[in-house]
């Protein structure tokens, strides 16, 4: 019996330790007891502690100069888990837990302003729409009201090897507006002559496919952002054709996760890298390789007269959920990110991160040359990219619409008739997506 | 013509173990490396272990994670371990139809995956903190009741209960013991081996838990280890290097266990079976 009862009193132990660690802790956050965050606090979901995470951080430090009273508190997360979290709060209906600011990809932003249009805060007054890229304003609305606070630009650009360029006769000027077939070539002569592969490709992720589409201004959705358009999607077959072309030409080296992406630059057996300027710490992570790269235009699709040498992979923004202290939460984002000229010079010297802007590109450093690529000043060339993206509605669909397009692609390049390839596509999306 | 049998099966069994071992050992060889040499795919051990530690302690708040998921491992299986036994128990020495139906009820929840649960549940943990925060959202009660006991545990130790010798029960109650002593004094040590079982199993999964203390913990300071891993992984540049040996230490705490109790766990394991 007496064993039974220490146990038991064991139990209760344990219990009250649990449970008055859960009080204490509560207790520290405020103790409001009822729904959302605490008034005076403002808390920032964000993931990346190298970049969104630090730009967050700089912007708290300029804020708090002339708020102190204000406390910010900036909670990192991986963005799959901020995914989850949201849509569990959000979808639950309790506010409970949930930030005041979180940060949300672009391509999804979307699905979360139209599943839970009375979760989020509209920003329209909260800083001037018209000194952002125009591209980013489509994500971060719904109609007029602006929900998003634009931040880094996706922009993309054509990193490339200037030494094996050489070696197979060309040169950076050669590679300043040429086309996906042209780009196709090259990579064949590079190949030859200096047996490294062109550029390294996952098939399991079509960014490039997504890159190439939206620099003709055209998506996997309609522009209401709800119908799938991939049948009579003139951009999206050639696309799909220029990929094959690659695979066909051998030029492809294949990569299946983000670590051996970067090792294949990193060791030098891939010579160009078409992709975000999010990739530029990866490049200059290999020491070894400085003054051996050169950033040019983005290659335009060779068939397409709306195709442009600017597009966009990736890129997010912030967004203030509808709890209380949502309007200390706005307050802060147009005082800093929504305005500050000097915070987005800090952004490119302290982190590279290149946000979207437009006044911010008249700054000094966004005119400091980089010396790891042969001293190009290529801050200045994303901004000016930047300007001339394409705007596209990316829908609430993009990510299950590139599930299908994925095995499709499979099959394409196994053999199947291209236009056969998207219709099925398209039957598959309209089912699934409605 | 054995002998070729035998070498063969050898052959079978080696290629097996190597790749059942291999993202083991991948993972250790890894936090003696740096980042760099893990993306190039480099299999030899490097000299970078202690870099890579100090690295982890000190930019990585790994010690009150370790805490936090201790915390709520060992209360989540001494809880676990004793509703789910005295259920268990219950359930199969006193029998009767509606209990059996009861039962299969029971199991039936077994098979609706947690994806399906989380949504209400997190909406309850909403309501619940409005009247008793204590353990509502972002608590570590939170964590732990949801996962405190479960259809499969109770189930374990019923099936074990089979082959209980009732007998030894007849005698302790003529012995003057009341139904509490008999399950404690009497069960309880016979069942050792089970409860080893038991204890492993439900450490393991709670120590590893991630969908659910994910969702309903907010604060970082309440992180959980497999939390934390994620964020590790969450940069558009990662360190592989010290990631591996974050990875590593996760696994310690759980090997551990596991090898304390393996020779009770097979036993256990076995004995439920039969």
């Amino acid at each position: 019996m007496k064993k039974m009862l220490g146990l038991l009193l064991a139990c209760a132990l344990v219990l009250g330790a649990c449970s008055s660690n859960g009080g204490t802790n509560s207790a520290g956050e405020g103790g409001n007891g009822g729904d959302g965050g605490d008034a005076s606090k403002i808390t920032i979901w964000a993931w990346d502690p190298n970049f969104n995470i630090k730009a967050m951080n700089l912007a708290k430090e300029t804020y708090a100069a002339d708020h102190p009273d204000v406390e910010i508190e900036i909670i990192e997360n991986a963005q799959n888990d901020i995914v989850q979290k949201l849509n569990t709060g959000l979808s639950s209906g309790t506010t409970k837990g949930l930030p005041n600011i979180v940060l949300i990809e672009d391509y999804r932003a979307q699905s979360f302003l139209q599943a839970y249009p009375d979760m989020f805060h509209p920003l329209t007054d909260s800083f001037k729409a018209e000194d952002f890229a125009e591209y980013k304003l489509g994500p971060t609305s719904v109609g007029d009201t602006r929900y998003g606070l634009p931040f880094d630009s996706g922009v993309t650009g054509l990193y490339v090897r200037t030494d094996y360029l050489e070696q197979a006769g060309y040169t950076v000027d050669d590679m300043q507006d040429i086309t996906w077939d042209q780009y196709i070539e090259i990579g064949k002569a590079v190949k030859e002559k200096t047996g490294k592969d062109w550029l390294s490709l996952d098939p399991n992720d079509l960014g490039i496919l997504r890159v190439m589409i939206q620099s003709a201004g055209s998506w996997y959705l309609k522009e209401d952002g709800k119908t799938a358009d991939l049948a009579d999607n003139a951009a999206l077959k050639e696309a799909f054709e220029t990929y094959k072309k690659m695979m066909d030409a051998n030029i492809v080296k294949i990569h299946s996760d983000w670590s051996q992406y970067v090792a294949n630059y990193n060791s030098g057996d891939a010579a160009s890298v078409p992709t975000g300027n999010w990739f530029t710490p990866s490049i200059t992570a290999a020491a070894d390789q400085a003054g051996k790269w050169a950033i040019v235009p983005l290659p335009k699709l060779t068939n397409n007269a709306d195709s442009v040498h600017a597009s966009s992979l990736g890129g997010s923004s912030w967004y203030v959920l509808n709890v209380p202290g949502k309007e200390a939460a706005a307050e802060f984002l147009g005082a800093t990110l929504g305005s500050n000229v000097d915070l987005y010079q800090k952004l490119v010297t302290d982190i590279g991160a290149i946000g979207t802007y437009k006044p911010a590109s008249e700054g000094e450093a966004y005119k400091a040359p980089n010396e790891f690529f042969g001293g190009q000043v290529i801050v200045q060339d994303f901004a000016k990219w930047t300007a001339e993206i394409p705007n596209v509605n990316y829908g609430m669909h993009t990510y299950a619409i590139e599930d299908i397009l994925v095995v499709e692609m499979q099959n394409y390049l196994n053999g199947k008739a291209i236009d056969q390839v998207l219709a099925d596509a398209q039957k598959q999306a309209d089912s699934q997506i409605k | 013509m054995g002998k070729l049998k035998r070498v063969f099966m050898y052959l079978f069994l080696s290629i097996a173990a190597i790749v059942s071992v291999f993202p083991f050992l991948w993972m250790i060889v890894s936090s003696t490396n740096r980042s760099v040499d893990v993306t190039q795919g480099k299999l030899l051990p490097g000299p970078y272990l202690f870099e890579n530690l100090s690295k982890a302690f000190e930019t990585i708040d790994i010690v009150p994670a370790l805490l936090n998921s201790a915390q709520i491992s060992i209360t989540t299986t001494v809880l676990a371990l004793l509703i789910a036994s005295l259920a268990g128990y219950g359930f199969e020495i006193f029998r009767s139809k509606t209990k059996d139906t009861v039962f299969s009820i029971l199991l039936i929840s077994m098979m609706i995956p947690f994806a399906a649960l989380m949504v209400p549940l997190y909406r309850m943990f909403g309501t619940i903190s409005q009247t008793m925060p204590i353990i509502g959202i972002d608590t570590i009660s939170s964590v732990i009741l949801p996962t405190v006991t479960t259809a499969f545990l109770i189930f374990f130790f019923r099936q074990s209960t089979k082959m209980f010798p009732k007998d030894m029960l007849e005698a302790g109650r003529i012995d003057g013991l009341s139904e509490l002593g008999v399950f404690f004094r009497i069960y309880v040590p016979t069942m050792k081996t089970t409860y080893a079982a038991a204890a492993i199993i439900t450490f393991m999964s709670s120590w590893n838990n991630y969908l659910w203390p994910l969702v309903v913990l907010q604060s970082p300071v309440k992180r959980t280890i497999p939390l934390l891993i994620s964020n590790l992984g969450s940069s558009y540049s990662p360190d592989y290097g010290v990631i591996m040996t974050v990875i590593l230490i996760a696994t310690l705490p759980t090997a551990i266990v596991f090898f304390l109790m393996q020779k009770h766990f097979v036993a256990g394991m076995t004995g439920s079976v039969k």
